[in-house]
C-alpha cells in the first residue's frame, strides 16, 4: 500500500515538475523589469499578432515579457484573476487589452494599489467607470472601432453607388468591440436614403455560424448585394456560403481585421474589403510606451493607431 | 485522501518554483479566484452524487446576475433585488428537477436545454447589454474583508460546512446518497424520490444564483454573457474532489479540494509566466492524473491487502 501510494505520488509530481520546468528559459535572466501583456485570447490571429509586435518590441528594448490570456475571449473573470495574479507577481507595468471595458475597472483599481502603471490596449476602459471607481491608467493605445466601422459602411455605399440592400453579420451581443463596428457601420449606411440594412444577425463571430447565418440571410433577402461582417472570421464564412450559392460576383462581402486569409480572398476576388487596425503596431508601441514609463517620461494620454481600408 | 496529497504536493512544487506563490496576500487571492467555481460545484457535487449532472449553472449564473441588475436598475431595494436573484436562480432549477422527474428526460437532456433557455432569457433581459455600476455597499460582498479574510472565502467556507453537514447528519443528505446509489431501491424504501430530486437541482440553481451575486459584486457588473463553461470547470472540481460521475459516493470536501486545485494551478502558472498554450494542457492533464491517482488509491484501499 505505501509503496503504491509513492508511485502515485511520483507522478503527480513529476507532473507538477514538468509543469512548472517550462519556466526554467525565463527565469534565467530575470535582472531587469518586468512587463506583462494580457490579451483577450490568444487564439485569434489578431492578439498573436499584438503579441509578435509586443515580444519584437521587448526583444530589442531588452526588456523581460510575459503574455497571458484566458482561454475565451469574453471571459472578463477569468481574466482578472490573470490580472490579480500578474500583481502578485510583481510585473513592472501592465499592458492590458480588457475583456470587459467595465468589468476590468476593479483589476485596473488592484494594480493602481500596487503601484503598477497599466497601458490599456486596442479597447477602451469605460470612461464613467474608471472614473466612479477612482482609478487611473497611464496611456490608451489603439484605434477606434467606430471609426473602422463607418469606414467600411463608407466603403459599400460607393461600391452599391449608394443605392441597395445590405445585411449585417454581428458580433456576440454585448461584446464592445463587435458593438462599436456596428454602430459606425450603421450611422455611415444611414446617410445613404437609398441603402437599407435588411437584415442584421449575430453569428457570434464564428466562422460556422457565419456561415449558416448568410444562407438563411441569402433564403430570405436574394437580393442583397452587399454583406458587412463584424470580423473576418465570419466574414469568410460569409464569403463560402455566398460561394455555394454561385453568388460571389453580385455580392460584396466586407469584413474586419484583416487577417491573412481576408487578404488572401480579397486577392482572390472573393471578397471586397477588410478593415485593417495594427495590432503589430499596438503591442509594439504598448511594450515602447511602457519603456518610456520605467524611464519616467511623460506619455500622451491617448495614442492612436491608424486603421486603413484593405481592398 | 489522494486529493488533499495531491493538493499538498501542488502547493510544495509551485513554493519552490516561486516566489511569489506562498505570500499571505498571493495564498489569499488563491482562494478568492476559487470561490466563483467553489461556490457553484457545491450545488453540482449534490447533483452528481444523485447520479445526475447540471449542465445549465453557468447559464443560471447569467440569468440571475442580469435579474438581479435589472432588479437595482429599477430601484429595487438591494436585498430584495438579490431574493429576486435567488428565487430566479432557484426556479431554474426547479424546472430542470420537474423535467427530470416528471418529465423523466435525462438529466444531461433537461439541463442542456435549461443552458440555452436561461441564457437566451439573459440576452432578453438585458437586450444583449452589461448592467454597470453597483452601490459600494453591495460591492463589499466582493471586496469587504472580516479579520483580513474576503467576504466572498467565508461565504463560499460557510456553505461548504452547511452542505457538508446537510449531507452527512441531515435525510436530505443520506437520500441524496441513497438516490444516487440505487434509485430504484430507493424508491422503493418509500422515499419521495422525485421531491428529493427536484429539492437537488433546486439547490444547484440557488448556489448559481448566489455566484452571480458574487461575480457582480466583483466585476461591478452584470453580463448576459457571463459564466460560459462554468459548468465544466464545476464538475472538474467535483470529479477531481473524488465524487463519482456515477452518483452514490463523494463529498463536498473533496469538492472544496477540487476546486482549490484548480485555481492554485491557475495561479501557479500565471505567477510562473507559463504560455496560455500550456496552461491549457497543464491544467487537462491535472484533471486526469488527479481522478487517475484517486481511482488508484480507492480501487487499492476496496481490495484485499495481499
Amino acid at each position: 500500500m505505501i509503496r503504491h501510494y509513492l508511485r502515485t505520488t511520483a507522478v503527480v509530481l513529476v507532473a507538477a515538475v514538468s509543469v512548472t520546468g517550462c519556466n526554467r528559459g525565463e527565469k534565467a535572466n530575470r535582472s531587469g523589469p518586468t512587463l506583462a501583456l494580457v490579451v483577450k485570447t490568444l487564439n485569434n490571429a489578431f492578439f498573436i499578432e499584438m503579441e509578435k509586435g509586443a515580444k519584437a518590441a521587448a526583444d530589442s528594448l531588452g526588456i523581460q515579457l510575459v503574455v497571458q490570456a484566458p482561454e475565451r475571449e469574453i471571459d472578463v473573470e477569468k481574466q482578472m484573476e490573470i490580472v490579480e495574479n500578474l500583481i502578485e507577481r510583481k510585473v513592472d507595468v501592465l499592458l492590458l487589452v480588457p475583456s470587459g471595458s467595465r468589468e476590468i475597472v476593479p483589476a485596473i483599481v488592484k494594480a493602481n494599489a500596487a503601484k503598477i502603471p497599466v497601458v490599456i490596449v486596442d479597447t477602451r476602459v469605460d470612461a464613467a467607470a474608471l472614473k466612479s471607481a477612482n482609478a487611473r491608467i497611464a496611456t490608451f493605445i489603439g484605434s477606434d472601432n467606430v471609426d473602422g466601422g463607418r469606414i467600411a459602411g463608407e466603403f459599400v455605399a460607393q461600391k452599391l453607388g449608394g443605392k441597395g440592400k445590405v445585411a449585417v453579420l454581428e458580433g456576440i451581443p454585448g461584446h464592445e468591440t463587435g458593438d462599436s463596428r456596428l454602430r459606425g457601420f450603421r450611422s455611415a449606411i444611414a446617410k445613404y436614403p437609398g441603402l437599407t440594412i435588411v437584415a442584421s444577425q449575430t453569428a457570434n463571430w464564428e466562422r460556422d455560424q457565419a456561415f449558416n447565418v448568410a444562407q438563411n440571410i441569402l433564403q430570405s433577402h436574394p437580393d442583397i448585394q452587399a454583406i458587412f461582417a463584424c470580423n473576418d472570421v465570419m466574414a469568410l464564412g460569409a464569403v463560402e456560403a455566398i460561394a455555394a450559392a454561385g453568388r460571389t460576383k453580385d455580392i460584396a462581402v466586407v469584413g474586419f481585421d484583416a487577417q491573412d486569409d481576408a487578404r488572401t480572398a480579397i486577392r482572390q476576388g472573393r471578397m471586397a474589403a477588410t478593415i485593417a487596425q495594427n495590432p503589430h503596431e499596438m503591442g509594439s508601441l504598448a511594450v515602447i510606451s511602457a519603456s518610456k514609463l520605467l524611464r519616467n517620461e511623460t506619455i500622451p494620454a491617448v495614442q492612436p493607431v491608424p486603421i486603413d481600408l484593405v481592398k | 485522501m489522494g486529493t488533499l496529497g495531491g493538493l499538498v504536493i501542488l502547493c510544495t512544487g509551485l513554493w519552490i518554483a516561486t516566489p511569489h506563490f506562498v505570500t499571505a496576500s498571493n495564498l489569499v487571492n488563491v482562494v478568492q479566484q476559487s470561490t466563483i467555481i467553489g461556490v457553484i460545484a457545491v450545488g453540482m457535487t449534490f447533483v452528481i452524487l444523485t447520479g445526475g449532472i447540471d449542465l445549465s449553472v453557468g447559464s443560471i449564473v447569467a440569468l440571475a446576475g442580469i435579474t438581479f441588475g435589472t432588479l437595482v436598475q429599477a430601484n429595487v431595494p438591494l436585498p430584495l433585488a438579490a431574493a429576486g436573484a435567488l428565487i430566479a436562480g432557484t426556479l431554474c432549477g426547479a424546472v430542470n428537477g420537474a423535467l427530470v422527474t416528471i418529465g423523466r428526460l435525462p438529466p444531461f437532456i433537461a439541463t442542456l436545454g435549461m443552458m440555452s433557455v436561461a441564457r437566451g432569457i439573459a440576452l432578453m433581459l438585458s437586450d444583449g447589454r452589461p448592467i454597470s455600476g453597483f452601490p459600494a455597499g453591495f460591492r463589499s460582498l466582493a471586496t469587504g474583508t472580516v479579520a483580513g479574510i474576503p467576504a466572498p472565502v467565508i461565504i463560499m467556507l460557510a456553505l461548504y460546512g452547511a452542505a457538508h453537514f446537510v449531507l452527512t447528519r441531515v435525510r436530505l443528505g443520506r437520500y441524496t446518497y441513497a438516490i444516487g446509489g440505487n434509485e430504484e431501491a430507493t424508491a422503493l424504501s418509500g422515499v419521495n424520490v422525485r421531491a428529493y430530486k427536484t429539492i437537488v437541482y433546486c439547490i444547484s440553481g440557488f448556489v448559481s444564483a448566489l455566484t452571480s451575486l458574487l461575480l457582480v459584486a466583483r466585476l461591478n457588473s452584470a453580463q448576459p454573457i457571463a459564466g460560459i463553461s462554468y459548468e465544466l470547470d464545476a464538475i472538474a472540481a467535483v470529479v477531481i474532489g473524488g465524487t463519482s460521475l456515477l452518483g452514490g459516493s463523494g463529498s463536498v470536501v473533496g469538492t472544496l479540494i477540487g476546486a482549490l486545485i484548480m485555481s492554485v494551478l491557475r495561479n501557479g502558472l500565471n505567477l510562473l509566466g507559463v504560455s496560455s498554450y500550456v496552461q491549457q494542457v497543464a491544467i487537462g492533464t491535472v484533471i486526469v492524473v488527479a481522478v487517475l491517482v484517486d481511482m488508484a488509491l480507492r480501487q487499492r484501499a476496496s481490495l484485499p491487502t495481499g
